[in-house]
C-alpha cells in the first residue's frame, strides 16, 4: 500500500542523538510495510521471550503470595538442604563439562575426517553424522537402554552381566554424559566443519614452503585458527547439556541434575517459585556462556570475517596411518550411532525387549490407535509454527541486516535468547507468564499499535493523544459488556469503570455479534468516506474483519457436526483423523482474541491512511474501541491450556536457527542489488518480494526444515505446556517411557523420526524442482 | 537550475575514537538539464556519497535537495524518477537479462506489449540484442555493465546516476564504454551524475566536473578549465602530473609574476585575484618543461638528470634542481642520460602561480 505513516512530527534539534534515532525510526516509517515488520517483531519478541523470561527470574524471589523470599536460594547454605542442592550442582557441571569435551573431540574427528581424510562417502557420512539432530532428545537414552540396561541386549544376553546393587549400570552420571556426547556432537561437528573449511590452503601451504613439518603446521597454524571455533563448541554443548531434560530423566537414575530438579519441582510438587529460583540458578551458567560465546569468542575468530568458504582445492591429510586413524575410528563411531538407531527401530517391533524377541507389529498398531491424536496434533502444531518462525526469522535478520535503527542489536539478541536459554526456563516462564493474563504486556502492546493507529489519522499530537485515551476507553468498556459481576470484581480496570456496572452483561454470541455489527457499519461507511481508488480494498478488508469475527462463532456449526460424525466413523484411525482435523480448524478461526485485536489495531492503521480527511478521526476512534474491545474481551492472554502456546514456544524455540541462516545469506547478497530495485522504482515491500526473498529462498528453506524438525523433537519447553486437548508426542514418548513401555516408546520415536525425515524431503522436493533452474545462481555481485 | 544542492551536510557516526565525521560538508552546486555532470575526487572525498544523496539512499543532516524545483526531503528513492548504475552492477542474479532489464517497466504496470518494444529498442542500443534469454552470472563483465546501463536507461528517468560504473572493467574495455556512455547520454539528452576518481575518464565524459576533496568542493569547472587553470594545488595534483615549485613573490601585475625559486628568477602566469601572500607555489606540468641547450633565455633552471626512464612514446627524467625534484616528459630532442646536466625551460604561459590550498 501506498501509504506513509509520519511518526514524529519533527525531530528536535537540540538533542542530536535523540533527533537521530527518531530520524532512523521515521526512514524505517516511511515504509509501511517495513514498519509493521518492525512491530510485529518488536511484539513478538516483546511478549513471547523478553517478558515470560523477566518473569522466570522474577518468580523465583517471591511466594506464590507474593511475599518476597530467599527461600530456595538460601538453601544452598541451610544444613539440612545444602547437601543435596551442592551435590545437584556438583553433578550438573561435573555432567556439563564432560558433555562438552567429549562432544567437542567426537566432533572435531568428524569434521576432520570429513574435510582432510578423504573418507569415502563422505554425503553419506555427513547425513549419519546429523541423524541426532533430527531425532528426539531422549532417542539415544531409548537406545542406550535397550542395548545396555539392565535387561540390555549387549549387557545381558551378549555379556550376560547380571546386576545387583553395587554393580555399575548405564543408568547415572556416566550413561547421561554417553548420551549427551552421542546427541549432541551433531551441532560440534557443523561449527569445526565450518571452520576447517573456511581456513585458507594457502596458509597452510605457505608454512610447508618454509619448511615446517606437518605436525608443526597442525599445532602453530591450523590449531590456533581453530581455536575459536573449538572454544565456540565447547561453550555451546555445554550449556546444551546443562538444558537437555530428556536424557537425564531416562537414564540419570538415581542421579538428579538441575534441569531435572527444576522439572520436579514444577510438575512433581507443584512449587513455582522453586522451579524459577532453580531456573534462574540454570540461567546464569548458560546465559553467562551464551554472552561469552557471542562477543567474546566471536571476535576472536580469525577466520570468519573471510566469508565463503575457499573454493580451491583444500589440502589433505597424505600420510596413510593418520588418515585411515581418523577413518577408522569415525567410521566406528559411526556404526555405533547406527546400531543405536536401528536399535530403536527394532526395540519398536519387538515383543518384549529383554525377555521375548520375537516379531511383533501391535505397538505400532497401538501407537496409531491411541498416539494418533498425538502424533497428528504434534505435527500440525509443528508444521503451523514453521511458517511463523520462518517469517519473524527473515524479518528479523533483514532489519539486522540491512537497516539501521537503535535497539538493533538488543532485537538480534533477544531473537536469539529464547533459543540459547535452556528449555525448562521457557516452559516455566510461559506458565508462570500466561496464566493468568498479562496485562503489562496487553497493556503495552496495545497501547504501541494503538499509537501507530492514531499516527496514521493525524500528525497533531494532541490529537492523537484524545483518540487514543477515547478510543482505548471505549475499547475497555466495550470489553466490559461482556464481563459478568465476578470477572468486573475481579478486572484489572475495575477502578476505571466502577460506576458502569448497571451495564448489562452479554453473552459471547450475542457480544461478538455487536462487534463484527461495528466493522460492518465501519466498511458501509467507508463506501463513503474512502478515497476513491482505495475504496474496494477497504471495504473488503473491513468486512472480512467482521465476517472473520462471527467465525469464530460460525465455524463450530461445520466443525462440531463434522468431529460427532468423525466419532461415529468407523476403523481404528479414520476417527481419530477427522476429530483432530475438525480441531485444526476450529484453532484456525479462533485465535486468542487479543491477537485478533491487536491484528485489527494494525489494519485499522492502514484503513484509516486512507479514509477522508474530515472523518478519519471519528473512524480511528471507532477502529481503535472496536480492537481494543477484542484486545481486552475476557482474559486477554491467558493462553496457558492453548495450543497457541504450544505454537508460540516452537516458534521461539526456532527462531534462531531461521534468523541466522537468513541473516548468513541476506550478508552474502551486495546490498546494491536491492539498491538498484529501489532506484528502479520498487518499494520496500516489492524489493523484498522480488529480489530478496528469491536470493535467501534457498537458506530460508532449510532453515525452515531445521525449524521443523526442532518443533517436532522438542521437549524440554514443551512437557510444561502439553495438554490432554493438545497432547505432544515428545511429552507423551517421555510418560510412556517412565510407565515401562520402552517398545511403544520406540515406536513412538520411529514414527517421529520417520514424520521429520518425510518432511525433509518433501522441501528438499520442491525446492529442488524450484530452484534446479537457478541452482547456480551466484549471489555477488551479479 | 534542474538539480539544485543546497548547503548539504552529511554526518556519518564515526568508528570508535572519532565522534562524528563529515562525508560531505556544506556542498552547495546546480545542475542543468542534459548536463553530464561528474563528482570527481580521491575515495572518501564525499563524492559517492553525495550521489547516495542525491538518490536518496541516504539522507542529510542538513540542506536541501530539489530536483525541478520540486523538494526531495519527503520522497522515498523510489519515488525520485532516477536510474542508478552500480559499480557492482548490480545486476538481479535471479533474473535473465530481459527481465533484468525490464523490471523497473514491470513496476510502472506496463504492458507487456510495451515493455518487449521498450526493452528491445534499449538493448538495441546498449548493443545486446541476442542475449535476452542469458542468466547474468553467463555473461561477461562488459556485457553485465551495458545490462546494468540499459536496465537504467530503460526507465527513462529524469536523472541517470553512476557510481563509479567502469572501474571493475579492465583497461580496454573502459575506455571503450566510455565512449559508448557518452554517445548514449547526448543521444537520449538524459541529464546524468558520474561519480569517479579516475581523472581520464571525468576529462572525457563530462561537461563539467565537481572535484571533491574531505567532503568540500575544491574546485568547479569545464575539463578545460579544472586541468588547465587549478585552483589549488590539491586539484593540480590530483588532475594529471605536476610540479611544484615553492617560490617567493616579488611582483604581480597583470596576470604576470615575478617570482624568486632557489637562486632563480621566474617569469610566471597568475590569476586576477592572485596575491602576493597566498599564493606561494609555482605549478607546471611534466610535459609543458623543455630541455634546452641555450641557456642564456629567461626563465632557465639548471640541474642534473638523477633518473631517466624510457616510457614508449616519450622519455621521463628526474633532475636535481638545487634542492628540487622536478619531474620532466619529453617526446622529441635528443635522448639524455642520468648524470647529465640540463637546462629546463619553463615557459611562462604554462607556468603558473597557484596556492597552497
Amino acid at each position: 500500500m501506498d501509504v506513509s505513516f509520519p511518526l514524529s512530527s519533527a525531530a528536535s534539534s537540540s538533542n542530536a542523538a535523540l533527533a537521530r534515532r527518531v530520524r532512523e525510526f521515521r526512514l524505517i516509517a516511511r515504509d509501511p510495510a517495513l514498519l509493521v515488520g518492525l512491530l510485529a517483531v518488536g511484539v513478538f519478541i516483546f511478549a513471547f521471550i523478553v517478558f515470560p523470561l523477566a518473569r522466570v527470574i522474577v518468580q523465583g524471589f517471591f511466594t506464590p503470595e507474593g511475599q518476597f523470599s530467599l527461600n530456595y536460594f538460601a538453601r544452598y547454605l541451610e544444613p539440612g538442604y545444602a547437601q543435596v542442592y551442592w551435590q545437584i550442582l556438583a553433578w550438573t557441571v561435573e555432567m556439563g563439562v564432560l558433555a562438552a569435551l567429549g562432544s567437542t573431540a567426537l566432533g572435531f574427528l568428524f569434521a576432520y575426517t570429513v574435510v582432510r581424510c578423504e573418507i569415502p562417502f563422505k554425503g553419506l557420512v555427513h547425513a549419519l553424522a546429523l541423524l541426532p539432530t533430527i531425532s528426539p532428545p531422549f532417542a539415544i537414552a531409548l537406545a542406550a537402554i535397550l542395548l545396555f540396561g539392565r535387561a540390555g541386549l549387549v549387557t545381558r544376553d551378549l555379556l550376560h552381566i547380571r546386576f545387583g546393587p553395587g554393580v555399575n549400570d548405564v543408568y547415572g552420571l556416566d550413561g547421561i554424559i554417553f548420551c549427551q556426547i552421542i546427541t549432541f556432537f551433531s551441532i560440534a561437528y557443523l561449527i569445526l566443519r565450518g571452520m576447517l573449511e573456511r581456513i585458507d590452503p594457502s596458509m597452510e601451504e605457505a608454512a610447508l614452503s618454509l619448511g615446517a613439518s606437518k605436525w608443526h603446521i597442525f599445532r602453530t597454524v591450523t590449531l590456533p585458527l581453530l581455536t575459536p571455533g573449538i572454544a565456540a563448541s565447547f561453550l555451546l554443548m555445554f550449556v546444551e547439556s546443562l538444558a537437555d531434560l530428556g536424557n537425564p530423566i531416562l537414564i540419570g537414575g538415581n542421579i538428579t541434575v538441575l534441569s531435572t530438579q527444576i522439572w520436579i519441582a514444577v510438575n512433581g510438587e507443584h512449587d513455582q517459585q522453586k522451579g524459577a529460583a532453580l531456573a534462574l540458578v540454570l540461567l546464569l551458567p548458560t546465559l553467562t556462556v551464551f554472552i561469552l560465546q557471542r562477543y567474546w569468542v566471536s571476535r576472536r575468530s580469525y577466520i570468519a570475517v573471510t566469508g565463503k568458504p575457499t573454493s580451491g582445492a583444500a589440502t589433505f591429510v597424505k600420510e596413510p596411518i593418520v588418515r585411515w586413524t581418523f577413518i577408522a575410528l569415525t567410521i566406528l563411531v559411526l556404526l555405533l550411532i547406527l546400531s543405536l538407531y536401528l536399535t530403536i527401530f527394532a526395540g519398536s517391533i519387538t515383543k518384549l525387549w529383554g525377555i521375548d524377541y520375537t516379531l511383533d507389529l501391535t505397538h505400532f498398531t497401538g501407537v496409531f490407535k491411541r498416539g494418533l491424536e498425538a502424533i497428528l496434533d504434534t505435527t500440525f502444531l509443528a508444521a503451523l509454527a514453521t511458517p511463523l518462525a520462518g517469517i519473524a526469522g527473515v524479518l528479523i535478520a533483514f532489519l539486522v541486516v540491512r537497516k539501521t535503527f537503535s535497539g538493533k542489536e538488543a532485537v538480534d539478541f533477544m531473537s536469539n535468547l529464547g533459543g540459547a536459554v535452556p528449555g525448562t526456563i521457557l516452559g516455566i516462564g510461559y506458565i508462570i507468564a500466561f496464566i493468568r493474563p498479562p496485562m503489562f504486556v496487553v497493556v503495552i502492546v496495545f497501547a504501541a499499535l494503538a499509537y501507530f493507529l492514531v499516527g496514521a489519522a493525524t500528525k497533531q499530537t494532541s490529537w492523537r493523544l484524545i483518540v487514543l485515551v477515547a478510543g482505548s476507553l471505549s475499547g475497555i468498556v466495550l470489553a466490559w459488556l461482556a464481563y459478568d459481576d465476578k470477572a468486573r470484581a475481579a478486572s484489572a480496570f475495575s477502578f476505571l469503570t466502577g460506576g458502569l456496572n448497571w451495564l448489562p452483561t452479554l453473552a459471547e454470541m450475542q457480544w461478538l455479534l455487536y462487534g463484527a455489527g461495528i466493522f460492518m457499519a465501519l466498511a458501509l461507511a467507508s463506501l463513503l468516506c474512502v478515497e476513491a481508488q482505495a475504496k474496494r480494498r477497504v471495504f473488503v478488508l473491513l468486512a472480512l474483519m467482521a465476517v472473520y469475527l462471527l467465525g469464530r462463532q460460525w465455524i463450530l456449526l461445520l466443525t462440531d457436526p463434522l468431529a460427532l460424525w468423525g466419532r461415529r466413523l468407523g476403523g481404528d484411525y479414520l476417527p481419530g483423523l477427522v476429530t483432530s482435523v475438525a480441531s485444526w480448524i476450529t484453532l484456525l478461526f479462533q485465535p486468542p482474541l487479543a491477537l485478533v485485536g491487536f491484528t485489527y489495531t494494525v489494519l485499522g492503521a492502514f484503513v484509516v491512511a486512507v479514509w477522508s480527511a474530515r472523518t478519519r478521526l471519528l473512524a480511528a476512534l471507532i477502529l481503535l474501541a472496536g480492537s481494543g474491545a477484542l484486545t481486552f474481551y475476557g482474559q486477554p492472554l491467558a493462553l496457558v491450556g492453548t495450543a497457541y502456546i504450544v505454537l508460540m514456544a516452537y516458534a521461539v524455540r526456532s527462531l534462531p536457527a531461521t534468523v541466522r541462516a537468513s541473516i548468513a545469506s541476506l550478508q552474502q547478497i551486495d546490498p546494491a542489488i536491492e539498491e538498484a530495485s529501489t532506484s528502479l522504482g520498487g518499494d520496500a515491500q516489492h524489493t523484498f518480494r522480488r529480489v530478496t526473498l528469491p536470493l535467501i529462498l534457498p537458506a530460508f528453506i532449510a532453515g525452515l526444515i531445521f525449524s521443523f524438525a526442532r518443533h517436532m523433537t522438542s521437549l524440554s519447553a514443551i512437557i510444561f505446556l502439553s495438554t490432554p486437548k493438545w497432547p505432544i508426542l515428545t511429552a507423551l514418548i517421555l510418560s510412556e517411557v517412565e510407565q515401562g513401555g520402552l517398545s511403544l516408546a520406540a515406536a513412538y520415536s520411529v514414527v517421529l523420526i520417520v514424520i521429520v525425515l518425510a518432511a525433509i524431503g518433501l522441501l528438499y522436493l520442491w525446492a529442488g524442482r524450484a530452484f534446479r533452474a537457478s541452482a547456480d545462481i551466484t549471489l555477488g555481485a551479479g | 537550475m534542474f538539480l539544485t544542492l543546497d548547503h548539504i551536510t552529511k554526518k556519518f557516526p564515526g568508528r570508535g575514537q572519532e565522534g562524528i565525521v563529515s562525508a560531505v560538508e556544506d556542498l552547495s552546486l546546480e545542475i542543468g538539464k542534459g548536463e553530464f555532470f561528474t563528482f570527481l575526487g580521491p575515495s572518501g572525498c564525499g563524492k559517492t556519497t553525495t550521489l547516495r544523496l542525491i538518490a536518496g539512499f541516504e539522507f542529510p543532516t542538513s540542506g536541501h535537495i530539489a530536483l525541478a524545483e520540486r523538494q526531495l526531503e519527503q520522497v522515498p528513492p523510489n519515488k525520485r524518477d532516477m536510474a542508478m548504475v552500480f559499480q557492482s552492477y548490480a545486476i538481479f542474479p535471479h533474473l535473465k537479462v530481459f527481465e533484468n532489464i525490464a523490471y523497473g517497466l514491470r513496476i510502472k504496470k506496463l504492458s507487456n506489449d510495451e515493455i518487449r518494444r521498450r526493452v528491445s529498442q534499449i538493448m538495441a542500443l546498449t548493443k545486446l540484442t541476442g542475449l535476452e534469454n542469458r542468466m547474468p552470472n553467463q555473461m561477461s563483465g562488459g556485457q553485465q555493465q551495458r545490462v546494468s546501463l540499459a536496465r537504467a536507461l530503460v526507465v527513462e528517468p529524469k536523472v541517470l546516476l553512476f557510481d563509479e560504473p567502469l572501474s571493475n572493467l579492465d583497461a580496454k574495455l573502459r575506455e571503450e564504454m566510455r565512449f559508448e556512455i557518452r554517445d548514449l547520454q547526448r543521444r537520449l539528452n538524459i541529464t546524468s551524475i558520474y561519480v569517479t576518481h579516475d581523472q581520464e575518464e571525468a576529462l572525457a565524459l563530462s561537461d563539467r566536473i565537481a572535484i571533491m576533496n574531505k567532503g568540500k568542493l575544491a574546485q568547479l569547472g569545464t575539463p578545460e578549465e579544472i586541468y588547465e587553470r587549478p585552483r589549488s594545488k590539491f586539484v593540480a595534483d590530483f588532475i594529471g602530473l605536476a610540479n611544484f615549485l615553492p617560490a617567493q613573490v616579488q611582483t604581480i601585475q597583470d596576470g604576470r609574476a615575478t617570482v624568486q625559486v632557489g637562486a632563480h628568477t621566474l617569469q610566471v602566469t597568475a590569476l586576477p585575484n592572485d596575491t602576493a601572500g597566498h599564493a606561494s607555489l609555482v605549478f607546471v606540468r611534466p610535459g609543458d618543461i623543455k630541455l634546452v641547450d641555450d641557456r642564456t633565455q629567461a626563465n632557465i633552471l639548471e640541474g642534473q638528470i638523477i633518473k631517466a626512464t624510457y616510457l614508449g612514446e616519450k622519455f621521463d627524467y628526474r633532475v636535481r634542481v638545487g634542492d628540487l625534484e622536478l619531474r620532466v616528459q619529453a617526446s622529441e630532442g635528443k635522448r639524455h642520460a642520468a648524470g647529465e646536466r640540463v637546462h629546463l625551460y619553463l615557459p611562462p604561459e604554462h607556468a603558473r602561480l597557484i596556492g597552497e590550498e
